[in-house]
């Protein structure tokens, strides 16, 4: 942490920093990658970097929203790879103080909810086909085959509908970007 | 429908469900948007809503308090003073690309720290501090058991790792994987310092070696077919220094 106190006083207020905000970060982290491993290993890094960087003298909420900004870097980061795009790295931004985004509220599910929302609206835009096939997959978590028997349908037409679906999905997204 | 592009996009949805870390292996461009919108969907599924796995939260403290303490090399994260960086233009599939309800996230991303780049070798010293504050030389190794290509563990106060000649270079390095903390083994025949647990792979120069950058698709790296998918910081590398016959490392004061 930087910081001039460099007390024990000092490792004690960062401590309290990261129980207050290492599940909600977790969680923004996690509704962004979808699984624990990569969640884990990013919640680590902006933690990590924080112990490095984040100055615990600033006020509680811009050392939140510092936190939130180096979480969003590092998810942006992580997807830049699936779209195989050159990594940025401007050193100086986690480092900065500005308010870059409505923060999400690091004392509540707000954040969870909000993903929540957002993805049953996307499902109610849906084809009612494509909308039982996301459902059944990702929300109930059911396999492939399981999804293919509960919509009578066959284990390669489930696959296909899936795909259509997020197709689909992912056009209803960029519409509303 | 049924080609190899939907076999990748398939198998990072299952690895998904099946709550794995998914790769972005063989995945078109186009489906990039349907992986990051399944993922969103997937955490949205999960009914604990990403809670955090008490045991990673206590583990992810332990580190802290260690690197707190200047014995991680958290410093190597930062990039050398001068690196270059590129801007990413965003286009209307870069918005996608961001889901539910980021896109300010992206955006802020694309003028953003990569603090997943792999970082240079690591400084001694983080913030000004040295990695050791008080400390003393403490005789680990003598010469004799470090011929070229050779490796002694050592134990002391405040490191355990291996000393090494690297090719005629001796170097200290800590045997603390940068992934998750697990204790690295030397493997004399690659010269490298393998984590048992992910397997990532460091070499001689604390370095990742079995990373993606740098990853050739055709020998791949000592019989790994896949690379390391993180860009793990470099090991920590105590200060060595040998004197007559013997290897000693600067260590805390017992």
């Amino acid at each position: 942490m930087a910081t001039s106190s460099g007390s024990a006083n000092a490792h004690r207020r960062f401590e309290a920093i990261y129980d207050e905000h290492v599940t909600a970060i977790h969680r923004f982290v996690y509704a962004r990658v979808g699984n624990r491993p990569d969640a884990e290993d990013l919640t680590g890094q902006v933690f990590m970097r924080a112990v490095e960087q984040l100055d615990i003298d600033r006020p509680a909420p811009q050392i939140s929203a510092w936190l939130y900004r180096v979480a969003q870097n590092a998810v942006a980061d992580y997807w830049r790879a699936f779209y195989r795009l050159p990594q940025v790295g401007v050193e100086q931004v986690a480092a900065s103080w500005e308010p870059v985004m409505p923060q999400p509220d690091p004392h509540a599910d707000a954040d969870a909810d909000r993903a929540a929302t957002a993805v049953r609206g996307l499902l109610k835009r849906l084809p009612d086909q494509y909308a039982k096939v996301l459902e059944l997959r990702f929300l109930h978590r059911l396999s492939v085959a399981e999804t293919a028997t509960r919509l009578g349908i066959s284990h390669g037409n489930a696959k296909v509908l899936q795909y259509r679906a997020l197709r689909k999905a992912a056009l209803l997204v960029e519409a509303d970007g | 429908m049924a080609d190899e592009r939907e076999d990748a996009l398939d198998q990072f949805i299952d690895t998904l469900l099946e709550g794995g870390r998914p790769a972005p292996d063989g995945m078109v461009d186009d489906e990039a948007p349907l992986a990051h919108l399944a993922a969103e969907l997937a955490a949205a599924g999960n009914p604990d809503r990403g809670q955090p796995d008490p045991a990673f939260v206590e583990q992810l403290r332990l580190r802290m308090r260690d690197a707190d303490a200047g014995i991680s090399s958290v410093q190597g994260w930062s990039l050398p003073a001068g690196a270059p960086f590129h801007k990413v233009r965003l286009t209307r599939r870069d918005l996608l690309r961001v889901g539910l309800g980021a896109a300010a996230g992206l955006a802020a991303g694309a003028g953003a720290i990569s603090i997943l780049r792999p970082s240079g070798p690591a400084p001694l010293t983080g913030n000004g501090r040295p990695l050791v504050r008080d400390g003393e030389w403490e005789v680990v190794a003598t010469l004799a058991d470090l011929p070229e290509g050779a490796a002694v563990r050592f134990s002391t106060v405040a490191f355990d790792g291996y000393v090494v000649n690297d090719a005629g270079t001796i170097r200290a390095l800590s045997s603390v994987c940068t992934h998750m903390g697990c204790t690295l083994a030397y493997r004399e025949k690659w010269q490298d310092l393998r984590c048992p647990c992910h397997g990532a792979s460091f070499n001689l120069s604390g370095e990742l070696a079995n990373g993606s950058s740098g990853w050739s698709e055709g020998s791949g790296y000592a019989g790994d077919t896949q690379a390391y998918p993180i860009d793990l910081p470099p090991l920590v590398r105590p200060k060595v220094k040998v004197k007559g016959d013997d290897v000693l490392v600067w260590t805390a004061r017992a």
